[in-house]
């Protein structure tokens, strides 16, 4: 409970860095944002009307205070770029990440652990060798090189698959597989090694010494050890996904939140990418947490 | 002895057989084991005793390791050339074993119930709650206070001597003949050791069971087994009824084990160390037959040196 409380503070604190961080960088980071709004033909003093308007001529600080004073008060502010409520403006792009990113973490755990474990049951044959040397080209692979790739076979060359855009469950596969790519190879690693490293472990010549067969101590015995390291893991998963999703979801046109923060950073639409890149910041942190009390609930030495 | 062996281990050689490299580890090895007796397997570490165990029961790591000649008899069945699925049969339910360090022979993950409870269900097609009682009988059956309690920890909750009654519990639930200890009290403290001693030689008493008692403890021997072989270098080289053995030993190995064992009740200031360590089979020089050419001399402590010392004349 205590420990429950105290990583709530540590989130709650985080967030406020990060929300200083965000809110500093994007405005040290040059560029103009009248640009996207007004047309070119703007007059300096319009600009500067604008700029007033939107309280952006204020000093620094004070405008941070103003954007944390909405912020507790549950006020997001709107889009720069068309005025929208980022609040109405973020429901269908969150639950469209959402979607990609969900498929993605099922994808890294239910391909990699299968196949890992797979890959240690048979190891040395050609099978392992395939599936180990895959895992290596998926770690060193770039995924916007993968996604370029992807692109060109399944979709241009072969026609099965649509490049870009949104729409049935064939608009997620090409985008879902570049995202998970290098989480399934790592965690088809990290299980083929777990495996191996627990099949020499004493406690599974006792469970042969008792008679119990080879499929339950691999399934469930030699499994359910080998699940810490990759439960332990799992936020970092998490983390790259969210990184990741942000030049996956670009690349394929996916209208999500990595994709929309791209854009607003590249028109310095503030308030947009203030509110992204704290998203960001808060689903990484739950990740974690999840993580660490998955591993506490799976370890009952911590359990206990 | 008039009966039958029970277990009747025959010429039993093990090799290492892999990349260029291919030697025996084990050579030659016969033993017997009667029924309703404890033997003793002796010798000091890197011997062979564990590894000839382990292999009764298939346990042995293979590859690299493969038995390569001799048999294994039990119940009328040469074990070395069962299937899996017969040896699986075998283990457990026919012969069980207890292994030396409990604390990393447990797996960690599940509550000692879980893991005598799966024993049970191995090799019995029976309901939880019976293999859960069975469970429970065989916890309190080697020697555990509080069955239920230990029923539901997990190992790291256990102390040493705990698991490794624990361990015993594993051997006894599916009521084996036979019981391969392989150092079982070796990481106990010394009166843990003496009540899980005590505890084997009542079960013996009361089930009827052979025990197979593997050690380097002179002193196990002598107030536990029966009977006794001593080990070296991979062979047998001296066997026979404790008593005897220890009274009057024939081969020079085994007066050296004897000569560094403590005793109370004698005027040496110092014990005789036997120097040097065992020589791996792969330090052996080709033929190994050579004579014994001096026993008592003060000679280096190398390993050729020790095969010279302790070979056995073929």
């Amino acid at each position: 409970m205590r420990s429950l409380l105290k990583t709530v503070v540590l989130t709650f604190l985080l967030l406020l860095a990060s929300s200083l961080a965000v809110f500093a960088a994007i405005r040290l980071s040059g560029g103009d944002v009248t640009a996207a709004r007004l047309p070119a033909s703007a007059t300096a003093a319009d600009r500067q009307l604008f700029r007033h308007q939107m309280g952006l001529d204020q000093p620094i600080l004070k405008q941070y205070a103003t954007y944390l004073g909405k912020l507790f008060k549950g006020d997001l502010g709107n889009s720069l770029t068309n005025s929208a409520k980022i609040s109405t403006l973020a429901v269908e792009k969150i639950k469209n990440s959402l979607i990609l990113g969900a498929t993605s973490m099922l994808l890294v755990f239910g391909i990699g652990i299968p196949l890992g474990m797979i890959a240690a049951l048979k190891r040395n044959s050609w099978f392992d060798t395939g599936i180990t040397s895959a895992s290596v080209a998926g770690m060193a692979v770039p995924n916007f090189w993968l996604a370029l790739i992807a692109i060109y076979f399944f979709s241009t060359r072969l026609g099965w698959l649509p490049s870009a855009g949104q729409g049935g469950i064939k608009y997620l596969v090409l985008p879902a597989f570049v995202l998970s790519a290098e989480g399934i190879a790592l965690t088809v690693r990290m299980t083929r090694s777990a495996m191996l490293d627990n099949l020499n472990q004493d406690f599974v010549r006792t469970l042969r010494a008792a008679g119990l067969s080879e499929r339950r101590i691999y399934f469930k015995h030699v499994l359910r050890n080998s699940l810490l390291p990759i439960i332990s893991l799992a936020g970092l998963r998490v983390g790259q996904i969210v990184g990741y999703a942000l030049v996956v979801e670009t690349i394929f046109g996916w209208p999500g939140v990595g994709q929309s923060l791209v854009n607003a950073v590249l028109r310095r639409d503030y308030p947009v990418v203030q509110f992204f890149s704290l998203l960001l910041v808060l689903v990484v942190t739950l990740g974690n947490l999840a993580a660490s009390i998955g591993y506490t609930l799976a370890n009952p030495k911590l359990r206990k | 002895m008039t009966d039958e062996p029970l277990l009747d281990i025959r010429d039993l050689s093990i090799g290492l057989r892999g990349d260029g490299v291919g030697y025996d580890i084990v050579r030659n090895v016969s033993m017997s084991l009667y029924p309703k007796e404890i033997l003793a397997i002796v010798g000091e570490s890197g011997c062979g005793k564990s590894l000839t165990a382990l292999s009764v029961l298939a346990l042995h790591a293979s590859p690299p390791l493969h038995i390569t000649s001799g048999s294994i008899m039990y119940d009328g069945r040469d074990l070395t050339k069962v299937s899996a699925s017969q040896m699986r049969a075998v283990r457990g339910a026919e012969i069980a074993m207890v292994f030396q360090d409990p604390m990393s022979a447990l797996d960690p993950m599940f509550t000692a119930g879980t893991l005598l409870t799966s024993a049970v269900q191995a090799h019995h097609k029976v309901r939880y709650d019976v293999a859960k009682s069975r469970a429970l009988e065989a916890l309190a059956d080697a020697g555990i206070e509080d069955p239920r309690r230990r029923f539901g920890e997990y190992p790291f909750q256990l102390s040493g001597g705990v698991s490794q009654r624990v361990m015993i519990a594993l051997a006894l639930i599916n009521d084996p003949k036979v019981i391969i200890a392989d150092e079982p009290t070796t990481a106990l403290d010394v009166t843990v050791q003496a009540q899980i001693l005590d505890r084997l030689k009542e079960l013996r008493a009361e089930r009827g069971m052979s025990i197979i008692l593997i050690t380097h403890n002179l002193g196990v021997v002598a107030s536990v087994a029966d009977r006794m072989v001593v080990m070296y270098t991979g062979e047998v080289v001296e066997s026979g009824m404790v008593e005897e053995v220890l009274a009057t030993p024939q081969h020079p190995y085994t007066k050296g084990l004897l000569g560094a064992v403590p005793r109370l009740n004698s005027d040496a200031a110092t014990l005789v160390p036997i120097m040097g360590r065992v020589p791996q089979p792969n330090e052996l020089p080709p033929g190994c037959s050579l004579p014994i050419v001096a026993a008592e001399s003060s000679m280096s402590a190398g390993p050729i040196a020790r095969i010279l010392r302790y070979m056995v004349t073929p």
